[in-house]
């Protein structure tokens, strides 16, 4: 499988290369095209998991696509503007935000865990995807505007909202960003990640919660 | 005449020069950004009245178009679209037609003939509209979307598109809207209907699709006060 990325930043767009009866999985809505031999399976597999990545953010589904007699091409996108990221599994995997997820090969494993924090006042953070794999192989993330590598080299914080992915040797917490609940909802800067250890941090350079808000405010009311 | 399409693929817009005063430019309406002063501008029904009404309620175009011609040599005029995203040129050859979804055009020689064309009930059902612009003639034709344009090169084998993925294609292709994967899919998967295009030529698909983006902000409107 090679994975190419064309239209970089704003409008990226994956181009998938599959080997013959070669497989990837990806996120329900994300296929833009693909060759004729290319067959797509819906599974969700099982009612549990399916629920689970529901509250995770994501859709039940997901869709499996496999290239047959010979080599297929998929085209993959995200629904909102901005690049994305092939991210080769490590021997201790990532953590994604829910929504970055896009697409991994099939011999990676995507869990959706809680993400250490129960609270009401969150817009994302609740829930994150753990992807862990045996072998070799590959996760696609995309992020709402460029996507930045940062290195955490003992401790950051960042805000939840900009959290694309992150090397699983990290530790976490997400917790307030000021001193008090109040300073920190009138802070306007929300929930944020403290992290601890020494890992890669790929970070949004737009937060989609915000940019909803802003935009969505000035939309005529629903319903 | 001479372009270039700049600030290609996220912000594109059209650079226009002309050699010789006469040369003209069929824009659609709204789309000029810039031009010198000295350029002559005339706002018409493409087409006669009928023709307009066809394309403005079939094909989501414009009613008017406005055509600019050069007084004199050297003149500028600056276009672009309405959405962020990408802008596509392409020389008609007169023997091969072009076909649009229905609000992607943006500008043409004169000597390209635009009309609205049937797209079958299949349009219906795609989601693509039910009515096409088809281009033909010879010249410089652009045309744009929401997000980036990539082409794709369809040969014996076809390829397959989702149809809120389609800006265009060359004629002598034949498409067919269906669905992917099984029964369960069709609810399920998220993917809806795609169009599979067989034949030899060319489709130019979008990066990005307008209804997406308009799902993912629907949540964050207000809330009516019935109060």
């Amino acid at each position: 499988m090679q994975i190419n990325l064309l239209h970089r930043p704003a409008q990226a767009l994956a181009q998938v290369w599959l080997e013959p009866n070669e497989s990837i999985v990806a996120e329900s809505g994300a296929m833009v095209g693909m060759t004729t031999n290319v067959q797509m399976q819906t599974q969700s597999g099982g009612l549990m998991k399916g629920l689970k990545r529901m509250f995770g953010g994501e859709s039940f589904f997901r869709n499996t696509f496999t290239a047959h007699n010979g080599n297929g091409e998929l085209l993959l996108a995200h629904a909102l503007s901005g690049d994305m990221s092939v991210l080769e599994m490590t021997q201790h995997g990532y953590f994604l935000q829910s929504s970055a997820f896009i697409a991994s090969s099939p011999t990676v494993n995507i869990e959706t865990k809680v993400g250490g924090f129960r609270g009401f006042f969150s817009g994302a953070g609740v829930f994150v995807l753990k992807a862990v794999s045996q072998g070799p192989g590959q996760v696609l993330v995309g992020g709402f505007g460029g996507i930045q590598e940062l290195m955490c080299d003992g401790n950051i914080v960042i805000d939840t909202g900009h959290l694309v992915a992150w090397d699983a040797t990290l530790t976490y917490t997400v917790g307030k960003s000021g001193a008090g609940w109040i300073a920190s909802y009138l802070s306007g800067e929300g929930l944020v990640c403290h992290f601890k250890g020494q890992g890669r941090i790929w970070i949004q350079t737009r937060n989609p919660v915000e940019y909803g808000r802003s935009v969505g405010s000035q939309l005529p009311p629903r319903g | 005449m001479q372009y270039e399409v700049r600030q290609k693929p996220d912000f594109g817009i059209v650079a226009v020069r002309f050699d010789a005063p006469g040369e003209q430019l069929l824009v659609e309406s709204s789309a000029m950004v810039a031009r010198d002063t000295a350029m002559e501008m005339k706002t018409q029904m493409t087409g006669g009245i009928l023709g307009a009404a066809k394309r403005k309620l079939l094909g989501g175009e414009s009613i008017f178009q406005n055509t600019f011609t050069a007084t004199a040599a050297g003149q500028t005029l600056w276009i672009a679209p309405g959405p962020e995203g990408d802008v596509q040129e392409l020389i008609c050859d007169g023997v091969t037609p072009v076909f649009m979804q229905s609000g992607a055009f943006l500008a043409c020689a004169p000597t390209v003939q635009l009309d609205t064309k049937w797209g079958g009930a299949k349009g219906f059902f795609s989601g693509a509209g039910l009515f096409l612009l088809r281009a033909m003639g010879t010249g410089p034709l652009f045309f744009s979307c929401y997000g980036g344009i990539h082409p794709v090169d369809v040969g014996p084998n076809g390829y397959i598109v989702d149809t809120s993925h389609i800006v265009g294609w060359t004629g002598g292709l034949e498409y067919q809207v269906r669905k992917v994967g099984g029964l369960k899919s069709l609810f399920l998967s998220g993917e809806g209907l795609v169009c599979e295009f067989r034949g030899q030529g060319r489709v130019w698909v979008s990066t990005r699709n307008p209804s997406s983006l308009a799902a993912f902000l629907q949540p964050f409107r207000p809330v009516k006060n019935n109060g």
